[in-house]
């Protein structure tokens, strides 16, 4: 009797969960708008300075070809390690690999650095009183992230900002506590402006930090600078758009102030010159003066031969169509999230480079 | 007495006797259950001698004592001394302690004997939804409730008592104070729940006689229930501790995860267990990076095994009982 | 005597007075003080997520749209019933079967004493190592073809509730009175028919809410599944792909700037209270029934 009702619930389990299953299975029939549809899902994790925008490419590119990305934003260094373990089918970072992660990586094969869009990195601050703006040169910015100024309204801010009224709150600054791709191209820049931050912090993915308190991908330093008056941290323009941040106009290598904008992300990317391997960073580089200078481009990683890495003929065709997505229309969404597209000089050896990809050596081509 | 094998007198079959093959579903059950406990027995085996396995790499590198007493925990360098997480570790669970413990006692000593009657049950309800409650939703509401509304209560306790040593400077959002507090909240209904039962097997003849002596309500709480509750109490108390020392997410988000020895309580910190779940993205293809978590993790393993064997070893002895009457007047008894 | 008329004892000094009043209240006012937390948490859950709760909460996959409308928790919600379900049978039956070792055939022998001893050692394990354990062996060594996935998930959760049940199932088959197993046997019953017929029926309340009591642990953890089915947007039944949960949900939203993700959080955060109330009391409406409790 009981053992019956016990084989009753177990009965009911299974319709619930089966249930389950019918009604969520029609989720991958769309009304398409052009383009074939394939289906399938490929997954990546890595770098929170694209999220944004690789979110909404996913988003249309499931419209378009009904294949479901799986972007787990952990990080660039968490996108790197996952690429290498090969726990997923594509990294993302904003700091391209270093020649011992590259090495680390060849046990599987030639990993490949696929520039996608670029980004700016403010300087996002939050403080009652201080209106939008505030002028900053490199410097100074290296100074606040190294505790030596303290207080808003300090004389070394005061005389970037003559004009400007400067409350005397308290400097909170906020950093990255994981392993960012943000954090290695911040701190290029500071390593570029301050002698004394070169020899005493550097520039990497983490750093120990003079100062400040620190917390997880760009939404949690953004989620920090939110919750307290007086805080400064660095996050991608996306997020400082998304929260309303006030941002600072940040001196560049031609002598002037400039605003994290769209034009100035792209003219950051103007006049480049980019390594074969597509490994470089546009940090501080542009001579162009409507540049930000706290702008680089952000990669995604795959194999070159992806299937000698271990994945599937299915699920490097899908990566293929991915990244040529991304490199295509892709392109033109990414305004939208005010993320400036590649240069041309950057497009086409990205182009190349994706059209370099194949499977135990048959070449791969877009085929949705 | 097994059924079947049986023989009457006579030679004749006993009704009770089955043919041989009906031992076969006994046997088989009896062989699947043990060979099923051994297999646990040989899993939870490979589990401790994978951990270990996987943490020779850091240990080969920097010592076990190296890896679990250094004060340098930097990943960009490579270099893992887990100090700052141990001290992170430890310093959580003590505040947790601090203010959980005498919580919990309270609370179990006014359920079991001041309060009315019909109020027990609700209240023991109460309490133990406390731990129905899972970590990250405990995490989510410290992290946005708690911790702005504490932020102000915190400066003004750094500031007025910074000549305690520990205690002063500038009071960081996430913190140790914060984590340790979340963890209080979350010890509170297994310590409460083995308080009440330790002090359920008080003889009520102490109780009485105290109480007939004409102590108050209390003097007979202290001198009946307190003394011979405390082995149990301790032992409520450790059990809470290897909880705490455990909990991974709810910490997480509130204790800013900066792997320092912050040098106040009210500094950000890190500890054992938050830190393997904020870096093994990372390490996934750092061998020794990855080494260095699963150490950490083995730490934490033998950490709270310690705890929970000294915990074990107090409930048990309190359960139990004094073995020998505390006193013994002259002439009675042997 | 001078106390009052019918009192054998000397009245109690006021101070004594005093101090058993004071100290009745300080015990009072912690045990209010400790009730305070869950009375907040659920008055916070009721505020912040009944708000975010909408027929589109519970229908749409979390959209990942940064701009836009952030999606609802149907992926979460699904994952984590299909987690802890997988999860839930492998456990329950190892568990029982641990269980009925314990109590019918290994009792105070050597072998049983030291199984029991290392599940109880499992009890104390935290739940991340065990993320941690299944990560190293299964997902990074990508068993199954993929690396993170729901059955892997599972698997961190059934270690998780294994000791649970066992423990559980044995107290409750030990309860089962030994008369009741010595009249089957004396009535020619073979052993087999005693545990499956006599002993698991009358212990079968008892069973089901230690199994619901695990049920409900394994459903609120997080760490163990950040490792092994990460955590993805979009719903997926392959249990050999990375699935989503509602703890890793809450967790993801949780550190986020964005008003409309944190408010996703907290009514993902009640929905997972209410599965979690509805299995404890439901552990508790079972044993109650029990004859054996």
């Amino acid at each position: 009797m009981r053992s019956r009702n016990l084989l009753a619930l177990a009965a009911v389990g299974v319709l619930v969960v089966g249930a389950a299953a019918c009604g969520s299975s029609s989720s991958s029939s769309t009304t398409s708008s052009s383009g074939k549809k394939v289906g399938g899902t490929i997954s990546g994790a890595g770098a929170t300075f694209p999220q944004p925008v690789y979110d909404e490419w996913g988003n249309r590119f499931k419209s378009k070809t009904g294949t479901t990305v799986n972007y787990n934003p952990i990080g660039s260094g968490g996108g790197i390690a996952q690429f290498t373990a090969g726990t997923v089918d594509f990294g993302a970072t904003d700091s391209a690999m270093k020649d011992s992660e590259v090495a680390a990586a060849k046990k599987k094969g030639d990993p490949v650095h696929v520039p996608t869009v670029f980004g700016a990195i403010t300087v996002s601050y939050n403080v009652s009183g201080l209106a939008k703006g505030l002028k900053l040169d490199g410097a100074t910015i290296a100074n606040i992230f190294l505790g030596k100024i303290k207080k808003w309204n300090d004389p070394a801010i005061k005389t970037l900002n003559p004009s400007m009224s400067l409350p005397s709150t308290a400097i909170t600054v906020v950093h990255r506590s994981d392993a960012s791709g943000t954090t290695k191209l911040f701190t290029t820049f500071l390593q570029d402006s301050s002698p004394t931050w070169a020899k005493q912090v550097g520039s990497d993915k983490t750093v120990k930090w003079p100062t400040g308190t620190g917390a997880a991908k760009n939404a949690g330093v953004a989620a920090a600078v939110k919750q307290t008056d007086g805080a400064v941290g660095y996050v991608e323009q996306a997020y400082a758009l998304q929260n309303n941040f006030t941002t600072a106009d940040v001196k560049n290598k031609a002598g002037q102030y400039v605003a994290p904008t769209l034009a100035s992300t792209t003219a950051a990317g103007q006049g480049l010159t980019v390594p074969s391997d597509l490994r470089f960073s546009a940090i501080n580089k542009s001579t162009n003066p409507q540049a930000y200078p706290i702008a680089s481009a952000t990669f995604l990683l795959v194999y070159k031969d992806q299937c000698k890495a271990g994945k599937s003929q299915q699920t490097a065709q899908l990566v293929v169509n991915w990244l040529n997505y991304g490199l295509t229309d892709g392109q033109q969404v990414a305004p939208e999230l005010q993320y400036a597209p590649l240069p041309a000089n950057v497009l086409a050896p990205a182009k190349a480079a994706v059209a370099g990809l194949v499977c135990n050596g048959t070449p791969l081509k877009p085929n949705a | 007495m097994e059924a079947g094998g049986f023989t009457a007198p006579g030679g004749r079959r006993s009704a009770l006797q089955r043919p041989s093959g009906a031992r076969l579903p006994d046997i088989i059950l009896q062989w699947g259950v043990t060979l099923l406990s051994a297999a646990i027995l040989v899993l939870i085996a490979y589990f401790f001698l994978k951990l270990i396995q996987e943490s020779t790499t850091v240990f080969d590198r920097f010592g076990v004592l190296g890896f679990t007493f250094d004060n340098d925990w930097d990943v960009a360098r490579s270099v893992f001394g887990a100090l700052p997480l141990v001290v992170g570790t430890l310093i959580t669970s003590a505040i947790a302690l601090l203010i959980g413990v005498p919580v919990a006692v309270a609370t179990a000593l006014y359920i079991t004997e001041l309060c009315p009657r019909r109020f027990r049950s609700p209240l023991t309800i109460v309490v133990e939804l406390l731990a129905a409650v899972p970590s990250v939703v405990y995490g989510l509401w410290a992290f946005i409730v708690i911790i702005p509304f504490l932020k102000p209560a915190e400066q003004w306790f750094a500031d007025t008592f910074s000549f305690i040593p520990f205690v002063g400077g500038q009071v960081a959002g996430p913190n140790y104070f914060i984590a340790g507090l979340v963890l209080a909240i979350m010890i509170l209904p297994i310590v409460s729940a083995i308080t009440r039962e330790v002090m359920s097997t008080v003889p009520p003849d102490h109780k009485e006689a105290a109480l007939a002596l004409g102590a108050t309500r209390w003097e007979m709480i202290r001198t009946a229930i307190l003394p011979y509750s405390r082995a149990g109490i301790s032992g409520a108390a450790m059990l809470g501790l290897g909880r705490a020392i455990g909990e991974t997410i709810a910490v997480t988000i509130v204790i800013g995860n900066a792997p320092n020895i912050g040098h106040s309580i009210f500094s950000q910190g890190y500890t054992l267990a938050a830190v393997i779940a904020n870096e093994f993205g990372e390490a996934a293809s750092n061998p020794l990076h990855r080494s260095a978590l699963i150490a950490a993790g083995l730490v934490l393993f033998v950490l709270t095994l310690l705890v929970n064997l000294i915990a074990r070893f107090y409930v048990v002895r309190a359960e139990r009982g004094p073995r020998t009457p505390r006193m013994i007047a002259p002439g009675m008894g042997q | 005597m001078n106390g009052t008329p019918g009192s054998v004892l000397p009245p109690v000094a006021p101070r004594r007075r005093r101090t058993d009043r004071i100290m009745r209240l300080v015990l009072g006012s912690a045990t209010v003080l400790a009730i305070v937390p869950l009375v907040l948490v659920i008055f916070y859950l009721l505020q912040k997520g009944l708000g975010s709760w909408s027929i589109n909460f519970f229908t749409t996959d979390p959209s990942g749209k940064f701009f836009g409308d952030p999606g609802g928790v149907k992926s979460a919600i699904l994952g984590t019933i299909e987690m802890v379900a997988l999860a839930t049978l492998i456990a329950v039956p190892i568990g029982i079967g641990v269980a009925i070792y314990l109590v019918e055939y290994g009792k105070r022998g050597r072998f049983a004493q030291v199984v029991r001893y290392f599940v109880d050692v499992m009890t104390g394990v935290p739940s991340i190592v065990f993320g941690l354990f299944i990560y190293i062996t299964l997902v990074l060594a990508g068993t199954g073809g993929t690396a993170f996935a729901g059955w892997k998930g599972s698997a961190a959760l059934a270690l998780l509730m294994l000791p649970i049940v066992t423990r559980a199932g044995e107290v409750v088959l030990s309860l089962v009175p030994d008369s009741l197993r010595e009249a089957a046997l004396a009535l020619g019953a073979p052993r087999w028919r005693v545990v499956f017929r006599i002993v698991l029926p009358t212990a079968l309340p008892g069973l089901i809410t230690g199994m619901l009591l695990a049920v409900a642990r394994a459903a609120g953890e997080t760490a163990p599944l950040i490792f092994t089915a990460t955590i993805v947007k979009g719903t997926s039944l392959d249990l050999n792909g990375p699935m989503n949960s509602l703890p890793a949900q809450i967790f993801s939203d949780v550190g986020q700037a964005q008003d409309r993700l944190v408010a996703r959080a907290w009514g993902a955060a009640l929905t997972l209270v209410l599965m979690i109330l509805m299995l404890t009391t439901l552990a508790r409406v079972v044993s109650r029934r029990s004859r054996l409790i």
